[in-house]
């Protein structure tokens, strides 16, 4: 097959996952599962396909199975992350994202980078999250199971959303499936990646490691001061009644 | 080992799906949580176009978007719980005034 037609190819593959989707997005409180897995499972085909067989002679060999199974992991978690209803759950399937990206950074020869992932995202930011979400759930009344929200049951728009999403898939990856790639051949270095990244750090980018750090700083100082306002709870709405859309904030006076 | 267009494919399927999810979700958590998975997409972007050009630059630029993530996280988490203090909801559609 020639370049254009595994476009187009690609193309076809990429709208029936927007089509699974479109099907796994939460509206009006239910999905469409069985429609969902049935495109979700074709489409997942045919990226493994289109890997494999378009992108994947430029190595010379063959890929290992571990990539694909990364590769799958990856794309599955992050559908279940936009579309599962209970937060708690989307920032786990988030940690299986994290883990097999990190996975496919270290088999691309990145494991510093790969290791700083799995340390940072899934020891740090996830925990600020999962932190987050508990601090900001009701819970449930005792003896009643966990109900799902209602905002977390309807999506917003998820037709335009997911041909917005299509077409920008498509823009990024037609270039991508449709152009030339060099071969890299690739020489083993005499250091450790690990050795070279902090060497290329501290030598040539020392001024930006410091300037990261300020960043961090500022950052901190800055989510301190924005979390510790006061918010006098008597300027909070009433829960119920509910107020109309256009009312909703009319009411709470500002700092 | 993987190559980089195969990485770069992965990464572009990744920041569609962010922003797939950025834009329709309702809840702001969710919401930033998408935007990570952006981040995902791109560090393997910057790790694939690194192999292409043989050094070690995408590397290290990918730990400086690390970086910022976790700025990004501390920060659009912090607005979180202040706007779930004003509204006591974590609903987006609640902020939609500016929304015209």
């Amino acid at each position: 097959m020639t370049a254009a037609q595994w476009t187009y190819l690609t193309y076809a593959i990429l709208a029936l996952g927007a089509a699974g989707l479109f099907f796994a997005l939460p509206r009006a409180g239910r999905t469409n599962r069985a429609a969902a897995r049935l495109f979700a499972a074709i489409s997942a085909g045919g990226v493994l396909v289109v890997l494999a067989v378009a992108l994947g002679c430029g190595s010379g060999k063959g890929s290992s199975p571990a990539f694909y199974v990364l590769t799958m992991v990856a794309l599955a978690a992050a559908v279940r992350v936009i579309t599962h209803r209970k937060p708690v759950y989307s920032a786990l399937y988030f940690i299986l994202v994290v883990i097999a990206t990190a996975g496919l950074a270290i088999m691309a020869g990145a494991q510093f980078l790969g290791v700083a992932l799995v340390i940072v995202y899934a020891g740090a930011i996830l925990v600020t999250y999962v932190f987050v979400i508990m601090l900001a759930q009701q819970s449930p009344e005792p003896g009643e199971a966990y109900a799902t929200t209602d905002y977390d049951d309807n999506a917003r728009e998820p037709g335009t959303a997911v041909l917005a999403g299509f077409v920008l898939v498509a823009a990024l990856t037609g270039p991508v499936v449709g152009g030339r790639w060099p071969v890299v051949t690739s020489h083993p270095s005499p250091v450790s990646n690990s050795a070279a990244v902090g060497w290329e750090l501290l030598t040539r980018y020392a001024v930006a490691v410091e300037a990261a750090g300020v960043l961090l700083m500022i950052a901190m100082i800055g989510a301190l001061a924005i979390a510790r306002k006061h918010v006098p709870t008597d300027l909070l709405p009433p829960r119920s009644p509910e107020l109309p859309p256009g009312e909703v904030g009319r009411h709470v006076k500002p700092f | 080992m993987p190559n980089a267009p195969q990485l770069m494919f992965i990464g572009a399927i990744l920041f569609a799906l962010g922003v797939t999810g950025f834009v329709t979700r309702r809840n702001l958590i969710i919401m930033f949580l998408c935007t990570e998975v952006m981040f995902q997409g791109i560090l393997l972007n910057l790790v694939g176009m690194g192999l292409l050009r043989g050094n070690l630059q995408g590397q290290v630029l990918g730990l400086f978007v690390l970086v910022v993530a976790a700025v990004e996280a501390g920060l659009g988490l912090a607005i979180v719980v202040l706007l779930y203090r004003r509204r006591g909801t974590l609903d987006a559609e609640k902020w939609k005034l500016m929304r015209g």
